[in-house]
């Protein structure tokens, strides 16, 4: 079922290439959120040649081996390619205007996405997000007892997000049934 | 009792509320993005490195003008009169800052020769994620006050070479790397309870926070002209290049 439905959107090359354009640009993303103030000073600076500059940000895209664990590395890969299928499939359910159908797949996708970009990545040490939400609050030391430091909630990100690709999935495929007694 | 699936036109519309849902889930995920870089980016916001929880709104915007100057005083590896130095925050039971421990000899030995590049070592404990690194920073300080220069490199390269990171260090290792690297362990153990570098280091955790540090490894390139390059995190070795060689150009 989750086959078909995803064979019946991704058919469309559209859909494509719009899924690969957002899971690309999530990722890219990520990887540069600790560096974006540097790359923004690079990118804008005029004494310094084009290629130069361009290739300061590529080379931190590496730092998904460098500056991420195994665990987290996979995980923000994994948010990264989820979250642009799941805004794939929901627009292509919504450009079919079957969305009289329960909310429980976007509202899940919508968590998913949540507790993807609260335990995305890593700043090296501490997650961005979380980390200074938690300070504000000054609840910080929770992270320490966390097993994974902050690192649970971009594995429930990828699970809220296959759950909401799935619940999705089941409602292009089976979109409104009516009952004849 | 049949069920038949309906075709597309025989579909009613939905009710205008249930198609706000998504566009909302947009704005909101859109909003905590933004609130990713705001926060991710925010100088002095503060953090896990932060000790003492501290309200934003009190707090000076961090800025890298606000780096402590290196002086004679700091653990220089390298020329000290080098066009590039790069300025490191550093958390010894960091795993990060263990990988770029090695990036950073890298550079040495690549840049560190010819005297281009120093590499300035400051403490940068991050006590909620790992209460053991200020006590370890207590230990490199001591192995710099008992051996000079050399010992402070030797031991940090060792600690950093055994240490699995995590707080995964075991106490009683302090001293046997105070001793594998030459030195006094009884010296060396009276100056790790007398406490003498607490304040020392705790002026770098401050220095690294007031620089907009918000993580470990947080490191300061800085370049001819005093131009200062933020690099958080433990980058590629292709991008410490890539800024050492614009720093280098005095870019």
């Amino acid at each position: 079922m989750l086959f078909q439905a995803l064979q019946k959107v991704f058919r469309k090359p559209a859909y494509v290439a719009f899924a690969l354009t957002t899971s690309i640009v999530v990722f890219t993303f990520v990887v540069w959120l600790p560096n974006l103030s540097l790359i923004v000073e690079v990118m804008d600076h005029s004494g310094i040649p084009f290629s130069q500059r361009l290739g300061l940000p590529i080379s931190l895209l590496g730092s998904i081996a460098t500056n991420f664990t195994l665990l987290s590395a996979s995980y923000t890969i994994a948010i990264a390619l989820l979250f642009g299928v799941n805004l794939a499939v929901t627009i292509y359910f919504l450009r079919r205007k079957i969305s009289e159908v329960k909310r429980s797949g976007i509202a899940t996708g919508f968590m998913g996405i949540t507790s993807g970009v609260l335990g995305m990545g890593c700043a090296a040490c501490g997650s961005l997000l979380l980390t200074s939400s938690l300070s504000l609050v000054g609840v910080s030391g929770i992270l320490a007892f966390l097993p994974l430091s902050g690192g649970e909630f971009g594995i429930l990100g990828v699970i809220l997000l296959s759950i909401s690709i799935y619940l999705t999935a089941k409602q292009i495929q089976n979109p409104v049934v009516c009952k004849i007694n | 009792m049949h069920e038949h699936e309906t075709k597309p036109s025989e579909i009613q519309n939905p009710p205008q509320t249930n198609n706000l849902s998504v566009p909302a889930a947009i704005v909101i995920a859109g909003a905590l993005i933004a609130g990713a870089v705001y926060f991710g980016t925010l100088k002095n916001a503060p953090t896990a490195g932060n000790n003492q929880p501290q309200k934003v709104a009190e707090q000076p915007t961090g800025t890298l003008d606000q780096m402590k100057a290196i002086s004679k005083d700091d653990h220089i590896r390298g020329n000290p009169n080098a066009p590039v130095k790069i300025v490191e925050y550093s958390d010894t039971e960091c795993p990060f800052c263990k990988r770029f421990h090695d990036t950073m000899k890298q550079v040495m030995d690549e840049y560190g020769k010819d005297g281009k590049v120093a590499w300035v070592y400051r403490n940068f404990p991050l006590d909620q994620l790992h209460p053991k690194a200020r006590n370890e920073a207590a230990a490199i300080e001591c192995a710099g006050d008992l051996g000079g220069n050399d010992k402070f490199w030797a031991y940090a390269d060792r600690l950093y070479e055994v240490t699995p990171s995590n707080n995964g260090l075991d106490p009683a290792e302090l001293p046997r790397i105070a001793q594998y690297v030459g030195l006094d362990t009884a010296k060396f153990n009276a100056c790790l309870t007398s406490g003498r570098f607490a304040k020392h280091i705790e002026e770098d955790v401050q220095n690294a926070t007031a620089t907009g540090g918000n993580g470990t490894p947080w490191s300061i390139v800085v370049g001819k002209n005093n131009k200062k390059y933020p690099l958080s995190g433990a980058q590629p070795y292709a991008s410490v290049k890539q800024l050492i060689d614009l720093a280098l150009q005095g870019k």
